[in-house]
């Protein structure tokens, strides 16, 4: 192996490789084995994604016809369905998984580390400027980082699209589940990309791995439960009242009540029974978000995640040129 | 083209927000090419924090300073650097260590020189970074500094994992590769013994202040070494001197004639060094080179008034 690297090495002196090219392989090579666990993972999970779009979900919809299931909240489909169920729920939830750990690794292993064992300097005082340098660091992990996310998501929604007579007949998952709703949009995408910048920020804050690797995981996993937390206030409910009883919404339910004579609304959440333990009560009301808002909250929530990346990316070269004190 | 190396005018650099963190205060000083320079001080004198200004590597708290006639950002594709602890990548072997600095240096690169200094420490190019010596990484990363064929070359204690034959043989070809293409070379130690006779250039630093710059032969014609009875050394600076019985020693900057009744000597690099070390105190001394029109004297100590010529007060020694 030695004897054939040294030569490529005197080949690439002969022919230059593009420069951005080679800085790209440049800043790859050290990450190899994380460049194989990403790969592996995302053939993994496509894989199991592809097979619970095409042989998987046809066993268990042979199972649904076999079980004689008529519409209920609970049908037993067997093993088919189990087998199914875990690929099915596996493929999101490693996509609202993925960022914290890319947070992790970007803060650890991609900056941190480099800066701790001064690899960094290495890099820096080669003919590469530390902006090139960081640019490069952001640019080749995103652009590898997206397509796994994509390829994932299109798999998501393949298996979405293939499963909505089961969802229809026997109910088995919600668009608004937390991690169906990530992993079925470009929300996982814009997660990852921000799990990028802010392992990158706290990589060059703490300059060194294991705090970088703790403030990576928890900076993101901390940004995605308050902005998933919120996620219903990012676009107009849809409110629907009934005089009679509890009115039918649709989606993801926001909040219901109850309306009483003197015309206030009051919010049944925290009530036992269902008036509340009022007399006075002349109508019902509930708010929630039908699946038409999927898009709209999606791209809401997108535009915001999207607009920390930038900022974070921003303060990271920011913070470089503070430190080296390069113009260029 | 400037023949300028590396030109610092009160450079200084605080850590943190103490009033106690400089670690490099007023320092004024100017390298012309083609020296090799010796950047010496005790541990935590400012050393390494020259030498990162100098690579490009930290911004300057205050001062400014200048790289081979422009910023050290604009300069940094035509010098190498090697730090400290030679960082290297562990994972990588030797050959995609060096494949990486082809990657990194696509106008400069020499495999050529790389390949044959990793040869002539008998390494295996498959071979990790992690499973080399500390002599070993030294070498690596020298191979990677001389293989950008830098115009300037900054070293920080570049021997000190190395064993005297290696170091001998390293020393001896970076000193030829630097002769051989002009290089400007700017290493420091706080081994004083493994500079003497392979540099022309120095700068002494203690406590983040420039103690004595220059050239090395002008600084060493600077100073004498007067051994007598006890006695008045005055008119000339005493920079250090010691008492032994009745007798004398003590190292001088000469102002004039020496008395008859002492016995004069010239210092070597390593007295000069240590008595500068030893007395905190002395006054601190910049001279530039003979006919240089270029007065940058930076010294903060009040006599540095006429020492521009080093040949003068050799003459006062005899």
């Amino acid at each position: 192996m030695s004897a054939v690297t040294v030569v490529s090495a005197g080949t690439s002196q002969r022919r230059p490789a593009h420069p951005a090219r080679a800085l790209a392989r440049a800043v790859l090579r050290p990450h190899q084995s994380a460049l194989w666990f990403w790969g592996l993972l995302v053939a993994l999970i496509g894989g199991g994604l592809l097979w619970a779009a095409g042989p998987g979900f046809d066993a268990v919809w042979d199972a649904y016809l076999k079980s004689g299931c008529r519409e209920t909240d609970y049908c037993d489909m067997g093993s088919a369905y189990q087998r199914y169920d875990m690929v099915v729920t596996l493929g999101p939830a490693v996509l609202s998984v993925a960022p914290a750990l890319i947070g992790a690794w970007a803060g650890a292993s991609l900056i941190g580390r480099e800066l701790e064992s001064g690899t960094a300097k290495l890099a820096w005082t080669q003919s590469v400027t530390p902006a090139r340098w960081l640019a490069a660091k952001l640019a080749v992990p995103a652009a590898l980082i997206v397509s796994g996310t994509v390829l994932l998501t299109l798999l998501n929604r393949l298996v979405w699209w293939r499963e909505e007579r089961l969802r229809h007949a026997v109910g088995t998952r919600d668009w608004f589940a937390v991690t169906t709703f990530t992993g079925n949009g470009i929300l996982a995408t814009a997660y990852a990309l921000l799990a990028l910048a802010v392992g990158v920020v706290a990589g060059l804050l703490l300059r060194r791995s294991l705090p970088a690797l703790a403030a990576g995981f928890a900076g993101t996993a901390a940004l995605m439960v308050v902005l998933q937390g919120n996620r219903h206030h990012l676009w107009p409910v849809t409110e629907v009242r009934a005089a009679a009883s509890e009115p039918l919404w649709t989606g993801m339910l926001v909040d219901r009540g109850l309306i009483t004579a003197s015309g206030d609304r009051i919010s049944d959440s925290l009530c036992e029974d269902f008036d509340c333990g009022r007399s006075d009560v002349v109508g019902y009301w509930a708010q929630s978000h039908p699946a038409s808002h999927f898009w709209p909250l999606q791209l809401v929530e997108t535009g915001i995640v999207v607009a920390v990346t930038a900022l974070l990316v921003l303060a990271s070269f920011h913070l470089l040129r503070r430190r080296t004190g390069g113009a260029a | 083209m400037t023949d300028t190396a590396i030109e610092a005018a009160a450079l200084g650099k605080r850590f943190g927000w103490r009033q106690k963190g400089w670690a490099l205060r007023d320092c004024t000083l100017r390298l012309p090419v083609g020296r090799v320079c010796a950047v010496v001080g005790p541990n935590g004198a400012g050393k390494s924090t020259l030498l990162a200004h100098a690579a490009g590597l930290l911004a300057p708290t205050e001062g400014g300073i200048t790289v081979l006639g422009t910023t050290p950002s604009a300069a940094r594709e035509r010098m190498a650097y090697v730090a400290q602890d030679k960082p290297l990548y562990p994972q990588l072997t030797v050959a995609e260590t060096l494949r990486m600095g082809a990657e990194l240096n696509p106008r400069r690169w020499d495999a050529a020189v790389a390949e044959r200094i990793v040869d002539e420490g008998g390494l295996d190019f498959g071979s990790k970074i992690r499973s080399l010596s500390g002599g070993q990484r030294t070498r690596v990363a020298l191979a990677l500094a001389l293989g950008k064929r830098p115009e300037l070359l900054l070293l920080d204690e570049p021997m000190a994992d190395l064993d005297p034959l290696a170091r001998h043989q390293l020393m001896g070809t970076l000193l030829a590769d630097a002769a051989e293409h002009g290089t400007t070379v700017v290493m420091s130690s706080h081994v004083v013994a493994e500079l003497e006779g392979s540099c022309d250039h120095l700068f002494l630093l203690g406590g983040g202040r420039v103690r004595l710059a220059g050239p090395l032969d002008a600084l060493i014609a600077a100073h004498t070494l007067v051994t007598g009875p006890t006695g008045d050394l005055a008119p000339h600076i005493v920079v250090e001197s010691r008492t032994t019985g009745r007798q004398i020693t003590a190292l001088i900057r000469p102002e004039g004639r020496i008395a008859p009744g002492w016995q004069t000597a010239e210092p070597t690099l390593e007295e000069l060094v240590l008595a500068h070390l030893r007395a905190p105190g002395a006054p601190a001394l910049t001279l530039t080179d003979e006919g240089d029109a270029d007065n940058s004297q930076g010294g903060n100590g009040g006599n540095d008034d006429g020492e521009t010529n080093g040949t003068r007060t050799r003459g006062a020694s005899v």
